[in-house]
């Protein structure tokens, strides 16, 4: 049937699928950077050369995301919502509730065994709520955002954030470290209070087991297991929790184009 | 000071109805008229807000309103409210206000520092008033305090303050029960605003000509209940964007002729189109109900892409401030001050009784379930606007209870002995978030996107919905 990409341009980082007919073949991530265009190029084109894909042999493609209307080349525009859910029901088909940390927005979604959504709720305009403040803080600490999950896990005295804000959170953190607080212990402290407004979302939808996190936040293993305390049960995460709804896009694509030669 | 550049026009929405085509024009009437009047001097002019029931009063004293908060919204829809918005905050108001208000005050400052209409003013500016009626209404603020502002830049322009509470819901008492002291309150506040506009105008109050005017309100209140009620056809022939036009009529010229006849013109609108099958959209895929806020009137053209999509709002919680008078339950009277009362504390209390029935339930929530029923509805819509607290507080907290106690939708799902059983599981629903009139607030490409999620999220329980 030839390759199906999935296309997931965010608001920090373009995530690409490959999809073949026997599963996903490759994955590529890059900064999403200020031209949109230009990156969803380079991802498929990385796609391509690594794996010797053909332009006629790429089927279809699905993009998805913040940037999504900039693939051009996209066959089909699907919203990051239908893709994480199809992307996690294909992965942990046990799953119905899921939550996304994305850089821009976290999500909650109730999804059925199928990949459909029944609901969704996306937290407010605030970076304070989602994984922006991450990197806010990886900044302000000099460490690499990859890091500060076990950095995090390593605390011996968790600090109490006192504001659930992005750019409060970085001039506490700021005034924290002038103090002597260690890093792990601030970084566990940042990790409650995201966790802790990630939960409110989550209360407000509703949760039916199992629940999942997704999306870059949850590649920060501090984030999940603050989130797990706060909830009282494990969360699932997919191995390559950032590539979700590429994942999800690209079996939309797959989907559709079977659909399409059946009939 | 304020920076004196204009927004970026928006494109113009395309309207459903004639009827709510011609709203445009009917409201550059009525502003062009009050600057019109002020010029030549002969009736009073007064600032004030909506939906306090005593327009009758102001109409029957020849008294003209002039509608503040429509003023507010015109310079959002226009986005032109960022240069008034940016002069309140330079005299120390802060943005998370009320940005009805602070458009006003601004725009006051800016008018009373000129001596005449800052430049460029929409449909010509707002006119200067000979006083102004102010509203405590519950948690609603700005209404008490936004002509105070002004005021400071109107020494010589007196405040009038209605105070209208109403019984809050209690699941265990009648508000029957008390609602004679709030009757008694209310009639003898409409009393003092008489009494006030006698003084203001020098002219007596003509009660004959009051209950002319009453009568003609309450026969537009039923009007529009059943001219609304027709957009529970399918297709639906007018939804919430129109409903955003039509408004106009309801909430800033009620107990005129005009008023009546727009709605007697509606209605015959909408019959004649049921009859032809035409809805507001070609192709009606689903039903929406737009379940409260104010809308961001800078982007009523969100409401044409949610037709883009099939999407078709047959009702709206905002804005529709009337409810069947004979479904009342309140007493007869022939004094038209104390009917305006019981108006007043019927509609207020209008989902009391049918959200006590319910477990769990409340009248905001009551009223979501009951039109969500009658007009078919597929999701619910709402519009969480930063700067206003009185109509957007609870918004969230509604969407909880109606997920808590009212699922209407059948689906299959594989139970624990791997048979398939019927559950029901609750209307999605999407929470847009911007302001009534601040455009810094908005995104395009978001809210779309947030739209498009949605609509994915609809076609989807379409799919999976159990026969």
């Amino acid at each position: 049937m030839g390759y199906v990409l999935g296309i997931d341009i965010g608001s920090a980082y373009s995530k690409g699928i490959a999809l073949g007919d026997q599963g996903t073949v490759d994955s590529s991530v890059c900064p999403s950077g200020g031209d949109l265009k230009l990156t969803a190029e380079r991802v498929k084109e990385e796609l391509s050369f690594r794996n010797g894909i053909s332009a006629h042999d790429i089927m279809r493609t699905v993009a998805t995301g913040y940037g999504a209307r900039s693939v051009i080349f996209a066959d089909e525009v699907r919203s990051d919502v239908a893709c994480h859910a199809k992307g996690v029901s294909s992965l942990l088909p046990t799953v119905k509730t899921v939550i996304d940390v994305g850089d821009l927005y976290t999500k909650v979604l109730r999804i059925d065994r199928n990949g459909g959504v029944h609901n969704f709720l996306l937290s407010g305009k605030c970076a304070g709520g989602s994984g922006r403040i991450l990197q806010v803080i990886a900044r302000v600490l000099r460490v690499k955002v990859e890091e500060i999950g076990e950095m995090s896990l390593k605390s011996k005295k968790r600090v109490d954030f006192n504001t659930g804000c992005a750019v409060f959170s970085e001039s506490e953190a700021i005034s924290r470290i002038s103090e002597g607080v260690t890093k792990e212990d601030l970084l566990a402290g940042l990790h409650r209070a995201l966790a802790a407004q990630i939960n409110s979302l989550v209360e407000r939808i509703g949760v039916e087991p199992d629940v999942a996190m997704v999306g870059g936040g949850a590649r920060d293993l501090g984030l999940v297991k603050a989130l797990e305390e706060i909830r009282g049960h494990a969360i699932l995460v997919p191995a390559e929790p950032h590539l979700t709804a590429a994942l999800g896009a690209a079996i939309i694509g797959r989907e559709q184009l079977k659909k399409k030669i059946e009939s | 000071m304020a920076e004196e550049v204009k927004e970026v026009k928006p494109k113009k929405r395309m309207t459903a109805t004639r009827a709510a085509a011609s709203i445009g024009p009917m409201v550059k009437e009525f502003i062009t008229s009050t600057l019109q009047a002020r010029a030549e001097g002969r009736q009073k002019l007064a600032y004030t807000f909506i939906v306090c029931h005593h327009e009758e009063i102001l109409r029957a004293m020849d008294v003209i309103p002039i509608w503040t908060e429509n003023f507010a919204g015109i310079c959002g829809a226009k986005r032109d409210a960022e240069r008034f918005l940016q002069r309140a905050e330079s005299l120390g108001l802060s943005r998370s206000l009320c940005t009805y208000a602070l458009c006003g005050i601004g725009f006051d400052q800016w008018r009373e520092e000129l001596g005449q209409m800052p430049p460029d003013a929409p449909w010509g500016g707002q006119a200067r008033p000979d006083f102004m009626i102010s509203s405590g209404q519950i948690i609603c603020d700005p209404r008490s305090k936004w002509y105070q502002a002004s005021q400071q830049f109107m020494p010589d322009v007196p405040i009038y303050n209605i105070d209208l509470p109403y019984p809050l819901f209690q699941r265990d008492q009648d508000h029957r029960d008390v609602w004679d002291y709030y009757h008694k309150y209310i009639v003898k506040q409409l009393r003092g605003l008489v009494a006030f506009l006698e003084e203001q105008t020098g002219k007596k109050m003509d009660y004959d000509r009051l209950r002319e005017l009453v009568d003609l309100s309450d026969r537009t209140w039923n009007l529009i209940d059943e001219t609304y009620k027709l957009r529970r056809a399918v297709p639906c022939p007018m939804g919430t964007g129109d409903a955003m036009n039509t408004m106009v009529p309801i909430n800033f010229m009620m107990a005129t002729e005009k008023a009546y006849d727009f709605f007697v013109d509606l209605k015959k609108e909408l019959e004649e189109k049921i009859a032809r099958g035409e809805g507001e959209v070609e192709n009606e895929r689903y039903r929406l109900m737009w379940g409260g806020g104010l809308p961001a009137w800078y982007a009523l053209n969100d409401f044409n892409y949610f037709n883009s999509k099939g999407a078709s709002f047959p009702v709206e919680t905002t804005y529709r401030m009337v409810a069947p008078l004979n479904e009342m339950d309140i007493p007869e009277t022939r004094d038209p001050i104390e009917h305006l009362a019981w108006r007043w504390l019927g509609y207020w209390t209008f989902w009391y009784d049918k959200a006590k029935k319910r477990p769990g339930s409340e009248p905001d929530v009551e009223r979501l379930i009951n039109w969500i029923e009658e007009y078919k509805i597929d999701g619910v819509v709402m519009h969480e606007a930063f700067s206003c607290r009185s109509w957007h507080v609870g918004l969230i907290w509604q969407l909880h209870q109606l997920a808590k106690i009212y699922k209407p939708i059948p689906i299959y799902v594989m139970g624990k002995d791997g048979k398939r059983e019927k559950v029901y599981r609750e209307l999605p629903s999407l929470i847009l978030e911007s302001d009534i009139i601040d455009i810094t607030s908005y995104s395009e490409v978001d809210t779309r996107n947030k739209i498009d999620a949605f609509i994915e999220t609809l076609e989807s329980i379409r799919a999976n919905r159990a026969a």
